[in-house]
């Protein structure tokens, strides 16, 4: 007996000591994975970069790629200053909660040894944020004047978006917990949230010179079809941090579940993302034939199954996805006959995909139980909230830069937009071997004036 | 000068400035100037580069 206990105690040291060493590097894993999720994030905004400047006109192409390198450097700051105190304050409507640990000058928004989560959940929200922007980005290209298109940004990428993750992913929002919203893959939150603000934009915005010609629809050529091709592979790559993101890597026993708390796993995301990226390019090419809808369906493809990625059979994702493509492309069509132009078709493939993606799960997988005492998945709930994300999109879009608008803020005059935006704004050509010498000159005149 | 540890034992937030709140809140409210004058900045650029062009 005397022997023994002394024994008992160091083996009960020594579990103790192995516990917190797993428990230490279960935390470190966890801050792992996000960590690469957000980087691979940032290859959405690569891709991006590159689709955008190539749909562009080659007058315009630096223009486009500087305000989308912008957007997400004022999107990352802003993120931090206030959007992460908004999902945090957030999720009960619009009266704000408790949620002082989220202000920017709280000690969990720093280096803290004792929080392994606030920063990187931060940063991948951020990422999030950015995303939005970066859909807003490409819809506005060519006319409008980087500095609205900034302020524009700032307000979806780190206050609407983000207000509507509080709302739909919060574990305590109120669609979770009133009417067991569903949108894992964040088709609402993000994508119908950006696609239906940039529709409000658009309606101020206007067309660019020469879109419609006697009411008639106008082709304005990319003027670099295959980088935007490229650019939209690399967002699909992207969407694997995105996605990934999305999910909660858990410690203890739980291991993965969805931010609803439901159980799920990587596994479930990776079927449904490939089938839904191969649905969407398949439905895009058949409704099209056209090589940038044909890569612009794999978004639309993982988009419309974003929102129910943990519950759908592939198979069913796979013709989700499809299906929906159909609905993308005559989206797109009816907007451009009501006179819309979006030069990259982010209205359809984000915001129509995201509503009908959110309210696809109340088909499919109506009654399916929710976690914490929150109602089960519904129909009439998924379509509410659907229509709640596509409305606090439009409304703060349309609103903010109809102000814009009204102060002669938000558009580039004619003769600049006839000009290119590169020639007057950009200070730099993208093709300088096709420029003549003596524009070199005006060039260096401005850089002086700024 | 900034720093708010003296030890590593039972350290949690060890950022420079951390137990000083004034001081965090004036880096936010630099962080919200320098957005703000870029934004500024790029209406002034603009506005030159638009009349420069008219």
């Amino acid at each position: 007996m005397t022997t023994e206990l002394p024994y008992l105690e160091s083996l009960q040291a020594t579990l103790n000591a192995q516990q917190a060493a797993f428990e230490m590097h279960q935390a470190m894993n966890i801050e792992v994975f996000y960590w690469w999720c957000t980087a691979i994030m940032v290859m959405i905004h690569a891709g991006f970069l590159a689709y955008e400047m190539g749909a562009s006109r080659s007058k315009n192409a630096l223009a486009a790629g500087v305000k989308n390198i912008l957007a997400l450097a004022v999107i990352i700051p802003t993120f931090y200053l206030f959007g992460w105190w908004i999902y945090n304050a957030f999720p009960t409507g619009i009266i704000p909660v408790d949620a002082s640990a989220a202000l920017p000058w709280a000690q969990s928004m720093g280096p803290d040894v004792k929080d392994m989560g606030t920063g990187i959940f931060w940063a991948a929200f951020a990422l999030f944020g950015a995303t939005t922007g970066s859909i807003l980005s490409g819809a506005v290209i060519e006319r409008i004047r980087v500095s609205a298109f900034l302020m524009l940004t700032i307000v979806l990428g780190s206050g609407i978006w983000i207000l509507a993750g509080a709302w739909g992913w919060h574990p305590d929002g109120w669609m979770l917990t009133e009417f067991g919203y569903h949108d894992v893959g964040a088709s609402g939150v993000v994508h119908a949230i950006a696609g239906f603000f940039t529709l409000g934009v658009l309606i101020n915005l206007g067309p660019r010179v020469g879109k419609f010609i006697n009411g008639v629809p106008q082709k304005i050529q990319a003027h670099n079809l295959p980088m935007t091709l490229i650019g939209l592979m690399m967002i699909i790559f992207g969407f694997f941090g995105f996605l990934g993101g999305c999910i909660i890597f858990n410690g203890g026993e739980t291991g993965w579940t969805t931010i609803y708390n439901t159980p799920t796993n990587l596994s479930a995301f990776a079927f449904n993302t490939l089938m839904g990226f191969a649905g969407g390019v398949i439905g895009c090419y058949m409704a099209t034939r056209d090589p940038f809808w044909t890569m612009s369906g794999g978004l639309v493809g993982i988009i419309s199954v974003a929102a129910g990625l943990d519950l759908y059979d592939p198979g069913l994702a796979f013709m989700i996805a499809t299906g929906v493509s159909f609905i993308a492309v005559g989206a797109a069509k009816q907007l451009e006959k009501l006179g819309i132009d979006d030069a990259v078709g982010a209205v359809s493939v984000h915001g129509v995909t995201g509503v009908i993606a959110v309210i696809l799960v109340g088909v499919f997988a109506s009654g399916t139980p929710n976690m914490d005492g929150n109602p089960a998945i519904s129909l009439y709930g998924q379509a509410l909230c659907a229509f709640v994300m596509a409305l606090l999109g439009f409304a703060s879009g349309y609103l903010v830069s109809y102000v814009l608008k009204k102060f002669d803020l938000l558009r580039v005059p004619a003769n600049v937009e006839d000009f290119g935006l590169d020639e007057v704004e950009v200070l730099a050509h993208p093709y300088p071997e096709n420029v003549p010498a003596k524009n070199t000159h005006s060039t260096n005149a401005i850089t002086k004036g700024a | 000068m900034g720093t708010s540890i003296t030890s590593w034992e039972n350290v949690t937030a060890y950022f420079t400035f951390a137990d000083n709140p004034v001081a965090l809140v004036l880096f936010s409210l630099g962080v919200a100037g320098i957005v703000a004058g870029l934004i500024h900045f790029i209406v002034k650029h603009e506005k030159k580069a638009f009349e420069h062009h008219k």
